[in-house]
């Protein structure tokens, strides 16, 4: 009993510490609620934590290496290794997880399970079909090599429509999470800007399954 | 004489190759549907800010123009007969439905 009583306490201590950096270090742009509506909000567009496609390991590593590591384009969301210890960017990204986004394991899997299902051929010609498809299509925002290096994103400057494509090549989001952000689109999953539309107007289940796998297979660089 | 000339030219003048502007903005084609016949030219213009695209996996028709930036103008010859779709390849959302008929 006793032990049970230390180990309840010590939990509420680490919440409660994931809290108070929360509040410190995060609510000026995620707000309180999370869901980014406060007045930064318009300026520097942060994700709404409450929609957020991110496990909670990979929000512990957004938080400690910032965004612009992991591909984004801006630091925007800059890096918070300098300021907190391994063990606080936990206690705040476990409070951020269990607060605003506690069913994203349970969402990814429900989404999955309801997506069309690859037949054994499918998976077979995946690799192909990704590639053709990511070539004609993701390409032109994301580059060739999916480095965000593309003629749209140098003419975005030109028109001062500035599109900043993610860099594919450091996305922290593992197949599935590809597949899902490249169906259901970046608003759909916290994002402020349109930029990254949904894809499931133009191409079922199958080709962006595959396109997925493409990127997990060729585009990554890093695991 | 008169009526000879007459009849030859509204002969030649259906045979005439027509273009067709289809124009993209606000993100979307307008017209978003077109009937046309083979010979016939689909020219795109670009109004928004942004750049665009626009092509065809058809078999026949297939065409693609790169990207188009704004002010632009692009030009395709419709080759073989049939429906199908043109699309841009950066904006998921925007489609063309062709018809394309025999002269």
């Amino acid at each position: 009993m006793q032990l049970f009583l230390l180990l309840f306490f010590t939990l509420s201590l680490y919440a409660s510490e994931g809290e108070e950096i929360y509040k410190n270090a995060c609510v000026s742009c995620h707000a309180i609620d999370g869901k980014s509506s406060n007045n930064l909000a318009f300026l520097v567009k942060p994700r709404k934590l409450s929609l957020t496609i991110l496990r909670n390991q990979q929000s512990f590593a957004i938080t400690k290496e910032g965004a612009h590591f992991w591909g984004a384009h801006s630091d925007i969301m800059p890096s918070f290794k300098y300021l907190l210890t391994d063990k606080q960017i936990h206690s705040v990204t476990d409070y951020i997880s269990k607060t605003f986004n506690p069913n994203i394991e349970k969402k990814i899997a429900k989404l999955m399970q309801s997506s069309q299902q690859l037949t054994l051929l499918q998976r077979e010609n995946r690799l192909q079909l990704g590639e053709k498809i990511f070539k004609k299509t993701c390409a032109l925002c994301h580059g060739i090599k999916g480095d965000a290096k593309s003629e749209y994103v140098s003419a975005s400057k030109e028109n001062k429509t500035f599109i900043y494509p993610y860099n594919l090549t450091r996305t922290l989001l593992d197949e599935e999470q590809i597949f899902l952000y490249a169906k259901y689109g970046g608003l759909y999953w916290g994002t402020q800007k349109d930029n990254m539309q949904s894809w499931s107007s133009r191409y079922n289940d199958v080709a962006l399954k595959s396109v997925a796998y493409y990127i997990q297979q060729k585009i990554k660089k890093l695991d | 004489m008169k009526k000879i000339v007459l009849a030859a030219l509204l002969i030649s003048s259906s045979l005439i190759a027509k273009e067709y502007i289809v124009d993209q903005k606000n993100k979307t084609f307008i017209p978003g549907v077109l009937n046309v016949k083979v010979g016939d030219t689909i020219t795109f213009t670009n109004s928004d800010p942004l750049s665009h695209n626009a092509y065809t996996d058809d078999v026949g028709n297939e065409f693609d123009i790169g990207m188009q930036k704004k002010g632009v103008r692009k030009s395709v010859k419709i080759k073989k007969a049939g429906k199908f779709e043109i699309r841009c390849a950066i904006h998921p959302h925007m489609l063309i439905k062709v018809t394309a008929t025999d002269k």
